[in-house]
């Protein structure tokens, strides 16, 4: 057979990973080779040939991988694999994949499998590598410090146990005077699974279920150990891996101690809480400058122990404030005290305290009343000390001027509650698009009963305004996320290049609007867009289940694009928004997509709710 | 042996197919090119054949073989892509004839409207060996109008068209013109409409060529 005549089948292998490494002849041979099956949902299952291995290939369809205990390893669609494992360990198949969708498969017989490892390295190191990892997050890098630290450094030794039918009760009370957010349960001397705060919460307290139940009902069984000699880095594989916070340390199958995610933060150089004592004992600009070297690498060390990209954001934005409380303070030892009352407001991500690598200043003044001539002369020296500060910082001049050194920002209380007047009650779009950031906004120094009169004011004004609403709503609508009608990504190109998704104007930045929209229809204080979302959630504005879901896909997005960021860092690449979906593994997509699924259905949500039409 | 005989045992080497399960039977997915529709005066310009085993289809024994023909391709060189001068690289309808009737023995043929290619190959088969044959195929196209007049009337006009067809059961679209491509499909088709009716190791061969 002359391969070009099965083209279509041809041209789909050869664009597949690690395929695409093969050379002609060979991709031949291998076309050449394959059989075609078809898979349907009325089969429930894919018959997995326990003597006869192979390679499936997804041609089409949507397919489940699960273990013997049903849990989720992964999810599959076109140009994903299974399979592999079995062909590379020569074990019998042990997981199961379910049907989601009808799909055609293309069949590797193992002995043309081993041919293309023997020919090409790529393709062999492909399938090792997903068989090893089974290609979770192909984002995690090393933060050099983590990788020549043990487990018992680290460890709390010495773990709360308890035993195998004792009940959840007992273990909350022991988890509660004991501090510590989980409890490793023990059955005749040996560990049996452990018990974490997040079981009890869904496993006991969200099913309804009873403190008296047997903790062993609750537990998560047979849980992910390590010895206390393993690597940190280690652990923090087999966390993010799994996405736990708990690994039970185990010696000889003894319990000798519990590594838990904070324990790793807080072995990190770059602790924040260090990071910012360091920042409010320096007395000049040089040394805040020196200081502030080290936020990358905090950045690095957050993203590397798997945080949350919440509590990223959180840490991050606490150290610029610090950074520009120290700022405000040493410039005050300069210039004397203020004439009067002021506050430092922070507009948009520091706002919302979202902030990540590379932001920009977003900034300004509030003053208590009109100052004259030499008091304006005071906050003028001030704001511009106080900004060259922070760009020096890394903290560069905000593009746009909305700085409190630009006059325009450094207003009184009056001056400013007219300028929102002006924005709430006569809407332009497009001015209202450029004032969007000021209605996150939160005070960093000063009196807060200063600040509260402003807040006040404007949410008392935005809240129920119909209009201003519709028009904030229309303004958010301008952008949507990246999903085609058949839901797959749309990759934004640059020339021939493909940039690729952009997480924040196309993912965050729109959910940061639908919170927005929410929290000032309501008269909501909070900024954050995960407080946001909560407190939307409590005053039943957004029902529990949507909330749920777009806190999720908010974090979910966010993470993603940290651990991108994280990974330009490390690879010595500019630092983008944009993520190529193509770098990542079959459920990490799924996943995305359906964070901006939520995030689509959301965007429908205001739309009703705000602008009355679908 | 005389070419009777040979055309004889090919098609009782045909019913035992009948007889098997789909999961366990011996097809073979076939799809012709032509100058015309009409068997009388139009030709065969090549045949595809991909074997479909145990319901999988065999890419490793797929073959395609162009065919020679008195005069040229004509207008039908829009349609299949092929041009005279690919032709002078073919076989002659004789040794293709030969080779189709060794590589389809004891298989039931598979084939996307399987009168129009039946007709064909009955006609060379007959201007071959001398013998009338009667080939037994599953028509892919035939199932789905039975199966679409269960849920409604009236078929529009290109509902059962092969391209048509594979989009209902979600199977990729395929550019690529030429009898091999073309007997993929089918081919493919069929392993969808069965995988359709539910239990894969009851439906029998009979059966569908019953529904067909």
């Amino acid at each position: 057979m002359d391969a070009s005549e099965l083209q279509p089948i041809t041209e789909f292998i050869k664009a597949q990973v690690p395929f695409d490494t093969l050379d002609l002849a060979t991709l031949e041979r291998c076309c050449k080779s394959l059989s075609v099956g078809y898979y349907s949902k009325l089969s429930a299952f894919v018959p997995l040939d326990e003597s006869h291995p192979q390679l499936y290939i997804v041609r089409s369809g949507a397919f489940e991988v699960r273990d013997n205990d049903g849990e989720l390893l992964d999810r599959l669609g076109e140009g994903d694999y299974f399979g592999f494992p079995s062909l590379l360990s020569g074990e019998k198949v042990s997981n199961r994949v379910r049907i989601l969708e009808d799909g055609l498969v293309y069949h590797l017989d193992p002995d043309t499998f081993d041919y293309l490892r023997v020919e090409s390295r790529e393709f062999d190191r492909f399938f090792n590598r997903a068989f090893a990892k089974r290609l979770r997050h192909q984002t995690r890098f090393k933060a050099k410090e983590l990788t020549t630290n043990r487990v018992s450094s680290l460890m709390s030794g010495d773990p709360l146990v308890i035993d195998f039918n004792a009940t959840v009760s007992e273990a909350a009370r022991k988890m509660r005077s004991a501090r510590v957010s989980s409890v490793l349960v023990i059955d005749n001397n040996k560990l049996s699974g452990i018990l974490t705060d997040r079981d009890l919460r869904n496993r006991v307290l969200a099913e309804g279920l009873e403190g008296s139940l047997p903790v062993h009902q609750a537990m998560t069984t047979k849980p992910k150990t390590l010895t206390s000699n393993s690597l940190v880095f280690e652990a923090m594989l087999l966390m993010s891996e799994h996405s736990i916070h708990h690994l039970p340390i185990v010696d000889d199958d003894r319990a000798v101690g519990v590594l838990t995610s904070t324990d790793i933060l807080r072995g990190q150089s770059s602790q924040p809480l260090l990071l910012i004592g360091e920042i409010e004992r320096q007395n000049d600009l040089e040394s805040l400058i020196a200081v502030s070297k080290q936020i990358p690498l905090l950045l690095q060390n957050l993203i590397s122990a798997d945080a949350r990209a919440e509590e990223i954001g959180r840490v991050l934005t606490s150290v610029t404030d610090a950074l520009t409380r120290r700022l405000i303070v040493l410039n005050q030892q300069i210039l004397g005290e203020a004439p009067m009352a002021f506050c430092w407001l922070a507009f948009g991500s520091q706002g919302r305290q979202d902030q990540a690598a590379c932001s920009d200043q977003d900034n300004g003044l509030l003053l208590a009343h009109e100052p004259d001539e030499e008091a304006a002369g005071y906050f003028e020296t001030l704001t511009k000390a106080v900004c060259n500060g922070l760009d020096r910082c890394g903290y560069i001049y905000c593009p746009g001027d909305i700085m409190a050194q630009n006059p325009k920002w450094r207003l009184t209380l009056t001056q400013w509650q007219q300028r929102f007047d002006k924005w709430v009650n006569t809407p332009e779009p497009k001015a209202l698009m450029h004032a969007s950031i000021f209605f996150d906004m939160r005070s960093i120094y000063g009196p807060s009963s200063l600040f509260d009169s402003l807040q006040d004011k404007v949410l008392a004004e935005t809240k129920d305004n119909d209009i201003f609403l519709a028009g904030m709503t229309n303004n958010s609508l301008q952008e949507s996320p990246p999903l085609g009608f058949f839901k797959q990504f749309v990759l934004e190109r640059d020339g021939r290049e493909v940039k690729g998704i952009d997480l924040k104007h196309k993912g965050n930045a729109l959910i940061n609007d639908i919170a927005r929209v929410y929290a000032l229809s309501a008269g909501i204080k909070e900024v954050n867009t995960a407080k946001r979302i909560r407190a939307l959630m409590e005053s039943n504005i957004i029902n529990r289940k949507d909330a749920l879901n777009l806190a999720d896909a908010h974090e979910f997005i966010a993470h993603m694009r940290l651990s991108n960021q994280g990974y330009q860092y490390t690879h010595s690449l500019d630092l983008s928004n944009y993520l190529k979906p193509q770098n990542l593994s079959s459920l990490v997509r799924h996943q995305l997509r359906d964070a901006f699924k939520v995030v689509h259905d959301a965007q429908a949500g205001i739309k009703l709710k705000f602008t009355r039409t679908f | 042996m005389s070419r009777s005989d040979s055309t004889k045992q090919y098609y009782r080497s045909q019913m035992p197919a009948v007889g098997q399960i789909f999961s366990e039977s011996s097809l073979m997915a076939v799809d012709l090119e032509m100058t015309g529709l009409d068997p009388n005066s139009d030709q065969i310009l090549s045949i595809g054949l991909i074997p479909i085993e145990k319901g999988q289809l065999q890419l490793s024994r797929a073959e395609q073989k162009l065919i020679q023909i008195n005069g040229s391709v004509g207008q039908s060189a829009t349609i299949h892509g092929i041009v005279d001068h690919q032709l002078q690289a073919g076989v002659s309808i004789d040794s293709a004839i030969e080779w189709f009737l060794e590589r389809t023995r004891g298989k039931l043929l598979v084939a996307h409207h399987s009168p129009l290619d039946l007709g064909f190959l009955q006609v060379a088969i007959k201007q071959v060996t001398g013998e009338s044959i009667k080939l037994l195929a599953i028509d892919t196209l035939a199932l789905e109008r039975k199966r679409l007049l269960r849920k409604q009337d009236v078929l529009k006009e290109g509902t059962l068209r092969l391209g048509a067809c594979r989009a209902r059961y979600g199977l990729p679209v395929y550019a690529a013109h030429n009898a091999l491509v073309d007997a993929l499909a089918c081919g493919e088709l069929l392993l969808a409409q069965v995988a359709a009716l539910g239990d894969l190791h009851q439906v029998t061969v009979a059966e569908l060529c019953h529904l067909s």
